[in-house]
């Protein structure tokens, strides 16, 4: 059964010192306007996480991981509260400035995959570097390496379009590599594929972040993600009802 | 930075031909008859000049030129739009991954520029081989002149690509300045 947590808690949530974390959330709220009604996607939401975790946000549909997913990662903006990325207090950063912080220290991994379907597997890879003036050549090696890691080197040339899902997703994960990022977010990364296929892009992504030390925070309700997390902290209602690394917290017994 | 989002502008527009086809056949249309109006222009006037009504004839080929271009820009403008929306997923993941936004929109504008530009000139490429035709079939009261002729091409292309800038730049930027999260939840 499960016993929510103390309201109060998000400030003391995480034991870590700030300069040890590689992500650090306090207390984020985030509310939506719609009509006469206020919606609460995040409730006082906090939590730290130190470099090599590989941290499961886990709750029902609706219980604000994704919405917590994103504004960690920049592409929502809280409406109170404090995200620290990588010793980036995000607060006061512009759109560009967290693109920027994006682009250097986050990997992102989606449900629905979203590779780029005019662009083969190995540019769909090599994406989000190629905007920049990097050597061709090495680049395409780099991208090369990384779908061999994922056990795709055979399927470079190939478009999403003629790939599994299961594919689809294990380039996904390479892209999120390429730019060598200390923080990997992963919104569901599991949902569009079957058990078996889930759980072993999963694995994959465990092991991989594991071998070159990147932090993983994925949202998801597949009890296979959970299962290969160093972490697992509970969300309902937009809230953190349970974190191990929370003292105030009360974990699900 | 720029650059390189023409690059991936360009590699996306050869990958994406198809969506060409629709703004470089309106383009191609509108090129057309803006050649073969004003280089025909003299050969009309002269035609009509026996009539007793140069002006008016003139006056009116030149309006319905001007319409029909109006109506090239409309068109490049929608398509413009049109594919932005079909590419809102791919905006989504670029700006996600924090593609700044000046390469993401100039991305997204090379493929209706492209498609100005090879509308244009096949447009006047075929206005050309047409006169040359209707000069060989004994149609033309008098050739028009090549000078006239190569200004017309000149003022189709110009034309065509300032109005595919001009149409394309706004809903460009508007998609490259999106936030992330409303091009990755709403994209199709």
């Amino acid at each position: 059964m499960t016993v929510a947590m103390n309201p109060g808690a998000g400030a003391s949530a995480a034991a870590p010192e700030p300069e040890e974390c590689v992500l650090r959330v306090t207390e984020l709220w985030k509310l939506h306007q719609l009509g006469d009604e206020v919606v609460r996607a995040l409730a006082d939401a906090s939590l730290a996480v130190t470099p090599g975790e590989f941290v499961c946000l886990m709750g029902p549909s609706g219980s604000g991981k994704s919405t917590l997913l994103n504004i960690i990662g920049g592409l929502d903006r809280p409406t109170k509260g404090t995200v620290i990325v990588d010793g980036t207090d995000t607060r006061s950063l512009t759109e560009s400035q967290y693109a920027a912080l994006r682009h250097d220290t986050i990997g992102f991994i989606f449900q629905s995959y979203n590779l780029i379907p005019f662009l083969s597997a190995v540019e769909n890879v090599e994406l989000p570097l190629i905007f920049e003036p990097f050597d061709r050549a090495a680049l395409r090696q780099r991208a090369l390496d990384l779908l061999e890691m994922v056990g795709l080197a055979h399927r470079a040339g190939h478009p999403p379009t003629k790939m599994s899902g299961g594919e689809q997703q294990r380039t996904a994960i390479a892209r999120a590599l390429i730019g060598d990022p200390r923080l990997i977010l992963a919104d569901e990364p599991t949902a569009n594929l079957d058990q078996k296929t889930g759980a072993t892009v999963v694995r994959l992504l465990r092991d991989l972040c594991s071998r070159l030390n990147v932090t993983v925070v994925a949202a998801t309700h597949d009890p296979a993600v959970a299962q290969e997390a160093s972490r697992v902290i509970r969300m309902e209602d937009g809230r953190i009802i349970g974190d191990p690394a929370s003292h105030d917290a009360t974990l699900e017994v | 930075m720029i650059g390189y989002g023409v690059r991936y502008g360009l590699l996306s527009t050869r990958r994406r031909r198809k969506a060409l086809l629709l703004p470089g056949l309106t383009t191609a249309t509108g090129a057309f008859l803006v050649v073969l109006v004003f280089s025909l222009a003299p050969a009309v006037r002269q035609q009509a000049a026996a009539f007793g009504h140069a002006d008016q004839v003139f006056r009116a080929t030149l309006l319905i030129t001007i319409l029909v271009l109006l109506t090239g820009v409309v068109e490049v403008a929608v398509c413009t739009t049109r594919a932005i929306s079909q590419r809102t997923r791919e905006i989504g993941v670029l700006t996600a991954t924090g593609v700044a936004r000046p390469s993401v929109a100039a991305a997204l504008l090379i493929e209706p520029m492209a498609a100005a530009a090879a509308g244009a000139v096949a447009g006047s490429v075929l206005a050309v081989a047409a006169e040359v035709a209707l000069a060989a079939a004994g149609s033309l009261s008098a050739s028009p002149a090549p000078e006239a002729t190569g200004l017309a091409v000149a003022l189709a292309i110009g034309v065509s690509m300032v109005s595919a800038a001009l149409a394309s730049i706004l809903p460009s930027w508007r998609a490259a300045s999106r936030p992330p999260i409303h091009s990755l939840s709403h994209g199709g």
